[in-house]
């Protein structure tokens, strides 16, 4: 089988989504090496939840394949798609903790869950992964107990806790300090360059992005405008990428209507 | 929600045979943990609304049994009664209320919140992890239950028959005894072991099936409660029919 000599991670072809009527995604196909980091990038609302979402295997396409560790999941059955997720983490969006178990139990659920690491171990491990994450000290809290930011760096540790051969991040460092961002994405530099693992991260924040990134993905309506390494993606003329990366509200994404659309949308007059 | 209902159950029970052949762990922690918040938190609200039911049971037969003449017989109603059917349906009812709401409320804000979606993920099975705690505590804990229940509106109907009808307190104890067998006993029993089954997989499946936010939760509730209650008189209707009128 491919399954070991595949140099892939990641590998999605001709992926299409659509919920009812709308097309959320729409013919989505790139490829990651293992040891790489990619950073998806898109405006708020474009669809890269949705698309992390299929990597992970929640949602299953309308039309492509993914396959992630040199399996397509979207073939897989129950236990099959386990089997592949024992290989990676996810880190949500919003922490997605359990909010019955206190922040060290959290971290420790996939270890004591995997059944080959003992109690003893697990507390060790807890107190690494919260250290790397700068929340030592905080175990016995409950996720109700803390912020928001802490809630995913807690998310951070506990996607850590198994080390995964590939990781995925939804906006790992949106609603963190300067400090504490520039302290996650070293810890995904460190992952990536010392232990050898593979990650996907979605973020818009554009300086973290270009600090990390081996390679990028800009997705603007549920479709891939481009992709390419961080200088390509710098030099590229597409003015819808500039205006991202530039952070300008005035340019072709349309966020805003025109006043005079405005007024016409306004008094419904064609 | 009846496929969903039969594929859930289905699931429990294939996850509690891999567990019983030693081919994944059962929780038993958790487990215990579940059967103190279903079985041991109940029992004050259980205990109080049979002694109440005992009561209004001896009360309301002492009027009828009086103008037969033969008072002394409300002992031998109220036993028998309690053990067949008050006793299973009033626990029943109240951990409906309690327990099975809860269940639901809390699995399905467990949903919205993308928790149940976050032990996927992990390769954590939801339905081992936390469907079977909750629907074995459920089995576990309802004939427990119901045998208290069923102790304390005894006691209900004796104190009334004591105090207020002035019957003999050894004797009212006696011709219960003698009223009842053992198969009114252990089919009341054997009734309630039917409804845990029944309350704990339908406020699993109603929280698990929770879709749009927290609305979603609260209208679930609603109908998890309302299941619970409907599934659980079918189903005493049903066994009451093999037990005593069929045979
Ligand atoms: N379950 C669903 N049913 C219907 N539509 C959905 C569903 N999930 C997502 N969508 C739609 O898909 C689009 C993309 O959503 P998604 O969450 O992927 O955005 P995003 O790029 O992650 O945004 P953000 O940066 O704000 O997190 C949205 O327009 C959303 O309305
Ligand atoms: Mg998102």
């Amino acid at each position: 089988m491919s399954e070991t000599k595949s140099t892939h991670a990641l590998e999605v072809r001709g992926l299409v989504k659509k919920f009812g009527p709308r097309t959320v995604l729409n013919d989505i196909s790139f490829t990651l090496k293992r040891g790489e980091i990619l950073v998806i990038m898109g405006g708020s609302g474009c669809g890269k939840s949705t698309l992390l979402r299929h990597l992970i295997g929640v949602l299953k396409p309308n039309e492509g394949e993914i396959h992630v560790l040199g399996t397509d999941i979207t073939k897989l059955d129950d236990d099959g798609l386990a089997k592949v997720r024992r290989r990676f983490a996810m880190m949500h969006q919003f922490g997605a903790l359990l909010n019955s178990l206190t922040v060290g139990q959290n971290v420790a659920l996939p270890l004591l869950e995997s059944g080959n690491v003992s109690e003893s171990i697990a507390d060790l491990v807890v107190k690494l992964k919260l250290e790397l994450v700068g929340l030592t000290g905080f175990e016995h809290l409950k996720p109700s107990e803390i912020s928001g930011g802490m809630r995913k760096r807690v998310g951070m540790a506990r996607a850590l806790a198994l080390d995964p051969e590939l990781l995925f991040c939804d906006e790992p460092t949106s609603g963190l300090d300067p400090v504490m961002t520039a302290v996650i994405d070293q810890l995904t530099l460190d992952m990536v360059h010392k232990l050898g693992i593979t990650a996907v991260v979605v973020t818009h924040d554009m300086t973290s992005a270009f600090r990390i990134a081996n390679k990028m993905i800009m997705l603007f309506e549920g479709q891939i405008i481009a992709q390419g390494t961080p200088d390509e993606i710098r030099n590229n003329p597409d003015p819808r990428l500039q205006q991202f990366i530039k952070g300008e509200a005035d340019g072709p994404i349309p966020l805003k209507l025109s006043r005079d659309d405005y007024i016409k949308r306004l008094l419904s007059v064609d | 929600m009846l496929l969903a209902y039969t594929s859930l159950t289905l699931r429990a029970f294939a996850s509690i045979g891999r567990s019983l052949s030693g081919r994944s762990t059962l929780r038993v922690h958790a487990t215990f943990v579940q059967m103190v918040n279903v079985g041991v938190n109940s029992l004050p609200t259980v205990g109080l609304a049979c002694l109440f039911m005992g009561l209004v049971l001896a009360m309301q037969s002492a009027g009828q049994l009086a103008q037969l003449g033969a008072t002394e017989r409300v002992a031998d109603l109220v036993s028998f009664a309690m053990l067949r059917e008050i006793g299973p349906l009033i626990t029943a009812v109240v951990v409906i209320g309690r327990s099975g709401s809860s269940i639901t409320a809390e699995l399905g804000t467990m949903k919205v919140s993308e928790e149940i979606e976050a032990l996927e993920v992990m390769a954590i099975d939801p339905v081992r992890y936390l469907v079977v705690p909750r629907l074995l505590a459920m089995i576990i804990m309802m004939p427990c239950l119901t045998i208290i229940g069923e102790a304390l509106g005894l006691f209900g109907g004796w104190l009334l028959g004591v105090n207020s009808l002035s019957l003999d307190p050894l004797l009212y104890i006696t011709r219960s005894l003698q009223a009842v067998d053992l198969k009114d006993l252990y089919t009341g029993l054997f009734k309630s072991l039917v409804f845990g089954f029944l309350i704990g997989s339908i406020a699993c499946t109603y929280g698990m099936e929770v879709r749009d936010g927290a609305e979603g939760v609260g209208r679930n509730t609603t109908q998890s409660v309302v299941s619970c209650l409907l599934a659980m008189l079918g189903m005493d209707a049903i066994l009451t029919a093999i037990f005593f009128f069929a045979t």
